[in-house]
């Protein structure tokens, strides 16, 4: 019982934090068309930003400012020079976001060096919960997960450049004769999605590991929620990564990890032969 | 005011607009007539700068059109009403509206629009995917106006509408005319194009090939039936 509760909450606050990166997925792919093969990098970048922070500074707290900080930078960098000459091409997407993962990877591989690292939790406190000594920070966790998913959602339907997001993403052509600056709203929407998946990757640090591959299992996962929750529905994309998430800890409290991802695979291609919209099509505009 | 030399648009190997010249003035009405596909939509989106031209000028107020981006072009004062009326289903009836603007809103301008269209200011908050053809077309003519325009171009407005809002939407245009905007109109509908503009333009296969006022043209019945085939009389 005890255990079920502890796989439980980490399967969910895990996937409040894979929410927030398949989220940055969700829009690069709703808005470029780009099928982005180097997003659990910009993760994987996110956790080493953290660690190189943590070094250079002595202070883990201040990653999460610095990290989606210079994720936005490389990403608005990223898309100009490499998104935007192949823009539209989603054969081509693949191979250039490839190419770019593994750019990433290396470059971390080089600098931070191939060993996994841990960081510690900033807090080390546990609380008691039902039975089970929790740790704090993975409660922190996902406040910060949860704050900056409802902040991204008010950002989208409360300010000029997510409404320009909404509507640039349902006709470029006519946001462009509206007075839209498209281009613009491309390079901000990736810079977002990079910097959405670098926080994750410091919220993240802490209960995982710090390594130039730790990008490689979180890319699966973040497609299947965009998948299940709706191409282009952004809130059924958040749901459907929490909801994930949650079954695989489930899952894994009776059986092994492999076992649960299966199930979770399973679960996928169940949801996409009976409700090949998405889980979640429907429930929101 | 408008000035179109020579413009030439080429999609992959096919030739659309083979050379199109036309000018609209200062406070002018025009419409712009021709069957299906002779690449009516093509002039306006080669104005919008949506449609790349291969040759040719394209003039708004004496600024070459060509040497600002896209984006710019309803800030010099052109506005655009497309083809199926391109509203924004996703947005609220009052994020279409303000999506051009620089600020947030702008109430006295939305005074105005709703003046015209009272039925809008009723439906603020719905989103725009959810009113009926008429207001969405409707919505498209006010989110234009939100921007001020000097001109407008209208791409078939009343298609597709039923009657009683065609006659609503012709009369809005007129008044806006008044008004002092210039308008460019592409009508299927020969009846009210003449009755709305007094000048005309025929378009054939890419290029203009008559250009008259209304009056003229309602005198030569067999350039109508050449030109616009069997369009309604
Ligand atoms: N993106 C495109 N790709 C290929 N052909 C195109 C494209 N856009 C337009 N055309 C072709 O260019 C020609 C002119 O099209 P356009 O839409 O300008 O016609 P139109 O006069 O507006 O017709 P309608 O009255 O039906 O709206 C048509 O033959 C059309 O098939
Ligand atoms: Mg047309």
């Amino acid at each position: 019982m005890e255990k079920l509760f502890l796989l439980a909450m980490n399967g969910l606050i895990w996937g409040l934090i894979i929410a927030l990166i398949a989220l940055g997925l969700a829009i690069i792919f709703g808005l470029l068309d780009i099928i982005n093969l180097a997003h659990g990098d910009f993760f994987m970048v996110g956790t080493v930003l953290a660690w190189a922070t943590l070094q250079s500074t002595g202070s883990f707290w201040l990653a999460f400012i610095v990290a989606p900080f210079i994720g936005f930078i490389l990403g608005a960098l990223i898309q100009q020079v490499v998104i935007q000459p192949i823009r539209n091409t989603a054969m081509l997407s693949i191979v250039a976001t490839f190419g770019l993962s593994l750019i990433l990877q290396e470059s971390v591989r080089i600098t931070y060096g191939p060993t996994p690292g841990r960081i510690l939790p900033p807090i080390q406190s546990t609380i008691h919960l039902f039975g089970v000594d929790y740790e704090v920070y993975r409660l922190f966790a996902a406040v910060v997960a949860i704050l900056a998913l409802g902040g991204f959602f008010l950002f989208l339907q409360h300010t000029k450049l997510g409404t320009w997001m909404r509507a640039v993403r349902h006709d470029r052509e006519i946001a462009v004769a509206m007075g839209i600056p498209a281009g613009r709203v491309y390079i901000l929407t990736f810079a977002i999605g990079f910097a959405l998946a670098a926080l994750g990757g410091v919220v993240a640090a802490p209960i995982t590991t710090v390594d130039f591959r730790g990008g490689v299992d979180i890319l699966p996962f973040c497609f299947m929620a965009v998948i299940i929750g709706g191409l282009g529905n952004l809130p059924g994309t958040a749901a459907a990564a929490v909801l994930l998430a949650f079954v695989e800890g489930v899952i894994q409290s009776v059986t092994d990890p492999t076992v649960a991802r299966i199930a979770s695979l399973v679960l996928m291609s169940a949801v996409l032969l009976l409700r090949p919209q998405g889980l979640f099509k429907g429930l929101t505009r | 005011m408008l000035n179109l030399k020579d413009v030439h648009v080429h999609i992959g190997k096919l030739h659309i607009l083979q050379g199109v010249n036309l000018q609209v003035k200062p406070g002018e009405c025009a419409a712009l007539l021709g069957r299906n596909g002779v690449g009516k939509t093509t002039t306006l989106r080669a104005i919008m700068g949506l449609a790349r031209r291969s040759g040719g000028t394209v003039e708004f107020e004496g600024f070459d059109l060509a040497s600002c981006e896209p984006h710019e072009i309803p800030r010099r004062g052109v506005g655009y009403v497309p083809q199926g009326r391109g509203i924004f289903p996703n947005l609220t009836v009052l994020e279409n509206l303000c999506i051009g603007l620089p600020g947030r809103r702008d109430l006295e301008r939305e005074e105005y629009v709703f003046g015209c269209f009272p039925r809008l200011e009723e439906r603020l908050k719905q989103s725009g995917g959810t009113l009926s053809g008429g207001e969405q077309q409707m919505l498209a003519l006010a989110r234009c106006l939100m921007m001020r325009p000097k001109l407008i171009i209208l791409d078939e407005p009343t298609e597709g509408i039923m009657p009683r809002l065609v006659s609503q939407i012709r009369r809005e245009i007129h008044r806006i005319n008044q008004a002092g905007v210039s308008i460019l109109l592409v009508e299927q509908n020969v009846e009210t194009a003449l009755k709305l503009c007094p000048r005309v333009f025929l378009m054939e296969k890419g290029a203009i090939v008559y250009n008259g006022t209304a009056h003229e043209l309602k005198s030569k019945p067999e350039i109508v039936r050449r030109y616009l085939g069997l369009s309604k009389q």
